[in-house]
């Protein structure tokens, strides 16, 4: 099957949502910085950049994100997708984990100020 | 996706926000409301805060004497009725203690009664130097100052050392507000009090897992043959010193986030100790669970070694169930974090269908997750009363529930076999093994001759006698292709009564410590 960016991004957001849990902190400011944690290693990880993992959170992150990225093995398709592509379909999926679990969540606990 | 309303709550209109029937995965559109205080009318089968705090995270401690400040009532629950066990001969759940209040204590007061109770406790019990006390709704209200009470103690008793919990019942919606003040409570009082004695490069905590049936030593056993020191469990089958070292741990690995991720995201923001969410149940979450925490150390080779040893042994015993239980309906109505922890695994790994999730105590965050995770066409449910289960039972026509004791006694009535989410019927449920055990319980449950039987009215029905009486195996083999009844590979569970036994003097390899985190 053909997979464009919007159809890539679909696919690994579903299995993101079915299959994680650290989208899911509490807080509106909490998931904000898992998201872009999260996901900004996995891009790495996929376009074989160098990752940060100087300190605890930051190894955190990543093994979250390369875990992440080993079980996309599955996705045939994901490797055979140039590095830019990958770059925009990742963004367009970290802006999508922030529609749904942050800016537009029906979640009243997320403005919480403390845990 | 639509709210759902039911026609017996049509009266108490403000529980339309509680429930949503899935259509799509659009968690923007419709979340049931949660972790609100029950609406006047609607009978609720919550617990009170002061249950959240005692009887599911402070009690399954182990090394503890755990006593209420209350009347003996609110302590009824705790005395054997829970199945949170222990490596120390069940000292937790063998004794109970209360301080018994009476009607003129709460004229004249209680301390004395109360000091009085805990100096006859550590006389009874001289062996054990560590206590928890809890302020109930009676001793909340007339003030007792139990932790003057507790530092009085301990200047007298300097090998003492007392926790005091104050989360009354009236403290919160539900249980939930008893799980946040202990959580806050034992980070603010104790953590940081005690120094470790560190054993591997490799430190986590493990928290919000309460060894229900043995699930912590069945997941310990993972973790140590990984190299990995424990340094506490919050708090199933936990330690009271230990857990007043939690702050010298690498990494906090969280199951139960409803009812414990406070204290990891205290320990995260006051020692810098990230936070990792796992799931310890279904093969496929587990694996992946045991292969982050390796990935975190650097020793993700060894989290793939137990995972290829257990699926060997443990899958064609899955298998085996799953193909019985293909179709099958099933409503998820835990109390709190096991709807998201079983929603998408239960489907995926026993071919289950998912018709409704619910939850008693959870919060949105939870349903956010139990929506995500169980299919479309799902009933998803916040605190439902006791007539909205019946009528979403009548509706939904589940073979099984996997619920709590209250409710399932409620499905029984009706002819709805029920398993038991909380305390399980036969665990442990979490490892590879206890998946099997569960799947285990799920096909007795479904596939007992006694709900054939029970369904006979014998006051109508007409009663069939020339058929003898049938097995389970019976019942559930006679749709089944023949490329499953004749699998050589695929059976049935073969493991022991006792699925700890084998855990138990077990020798686990050593590994030489490096000096520091190897990967950093
Ligand atoms: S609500 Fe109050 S009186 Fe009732 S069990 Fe809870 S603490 Fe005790």
């Amino acid at each position: 099957m053909e997979m464009t960016i919007e159809s890539g991004k679909d696919t690994l957001m579903s299995y993101i949502m079915k299959n994680c849990l650290w989208q899911f902190n509490s807080r509106g400011w909490d998931r904000q910085t898992q998201n872009e944690n999260i996901i900004g290693k996995a891009t790495q990880i996929l376009c074989k950049e160098t990752t940060v993992r100087k300190t605890l959170a930051d190894r955190c992150y990543w093994a979250e994100a390369q875990q992440l990225v080993n079980d996309w093995e599955c996705f045939p398709w994901l490797k055979k997708m140039n590095t830019s592509d990958i770059k925009t379909m990742m963004c367009k999926l970290k802006e999508t984990l922030d529609y749904q679990l942050i800016t537009n969540s029906l979640n009243e606990e997320l403005k919480n100020p403390n845990y | 996706m639509p709210y759902h309303e039911f026609e017996c709550s049509q009266c108490i209109p403000e529980r339309i926000k509680h429930a949503v029937d899935k259509t799509k995965n659009d968690l923007t559109e419709a979340l049931p409301l949660g972790y609100l205080n029950t609406i006047p009318g609607t009978l609720s089968e919550r617990g009170c805060a002061y249950c959240g705090a005692k009887h599911v995270i402070g009690t399954p401690m182990k090394d503890v004497i755990h006593l209420s400040h209350g009347p003996i009532g609110c302590t009824y629950d705790t005395w054997q009725t829970k199945r949170y066990i222990s490596d120390n001969d069940n000292f937790q759940i063998k004794y109970t203690f209360a301080s018994d209040m009476k009607e003129k204590n709460i004229v004249f007061g209680a301390e004395k009664v109360l000091k009085n109770n805990i100096l006859e406790a550590f006389k009874a019990f001289p062996k054990i130097k560590r206590m928890t006390i809890y302020q109930t709704c009676a001793s909340a209200l007339i003030g007792d100052d139990i932790g003057a009470i507790a530092n009085e103690i301990m200047e007298e008793m300097p090998d003492v050392d007392i926790f005091v919990c104050n989360s009354p019942g009236f403290a919160g919606p539900s249980q939930s507000g008893g799980h946040h003040k202990i959580n806050l409570a034992w980070v603010n009082d104790k953590v940081g009090q005690v120094e470790p004695k560190i054993t591997s490069d490799y430190v986590i905590n493990y928290v919000g897992e309460y060894n229900i049936q043995g699930d912590q030593q069945v997941m310990q056993d993972y973790f140590k043959r990984m190299g990995i020191q424990i340094l506490s469990t919050f708090t199933g089958n936990g330690s009271y010193d230990d857990l007043r070292a939690m702050h010298r741990a690498h990494l906090n690995v969280l199951e139960c986030a409803r009812s414990a991720e406070y204290i990891c995201d205290e320990l995260r923001k006051r020692y810098g100790i990230p936070r990792m969410d796992i799931d310890g149940f279904g093969f496929k979450p587990l694996s992946s669970s045991l292969r982050k925490i390796g990935l975190f150390f650097g020793i993700e080779d060894r989290a793939n070694a137990i995972i290829e040893e257990e699926t060997k042994r443990w899958k064609p015993e899955l298998d085996w169930y799953a193909a019985r239980l293909k179709g099958k309906k099933i409503c998820l109505w835990p109390g709190g974090s096991k709807l998201w922890h079983w929603a998408h695994v239960i489907h995926e790994e026993m071919g289950l269908e998912v018709v409704s999730v619910y939850t008693k105590f959870g919060h949105q965050g939870d349903m956010e997750k139990g929506i995500s995770r169980c299919e479309a066409g799902a009933l998803a449910i916040d605190d439902p009363n006791e007539l909205e289960s019946l009528e979403a039972m009548y509706k939904l026509k589940p073979d099984l529930i996997v619920t709590g004791k209250r409710p399932g006694e409620v499905a029984k009535k009706i002819r709805v076999p029920y398993i038991n989410a909380h305390a399980y019927h036969n665990g442990p449920y979490k490892g590879f093994e206890g998946w099997v055990r569960f799947a285990r319980d799920i096909y007795n449950a479904v596939y007992s001759p006694i709900h054939k039987l029970s369904l006979v009215d014998i006051s109508k029905d007409k009663i069939v006698t020339d058929k003898s009486f049938v097995t389970r195996q019976m019942l559930s083999d006679s749709q089944l292709d023949e490329s499953i009844l004749n699998s050589k590979e695929l059976h049935e569970y073969t493991g022991e009564f006792d699925s700890l036994k084998r855990l138990r003097g077990r020798k686990y390899p050593q590994y030489p410590m490096k000096g520091k985190l190897a990967a950093i």
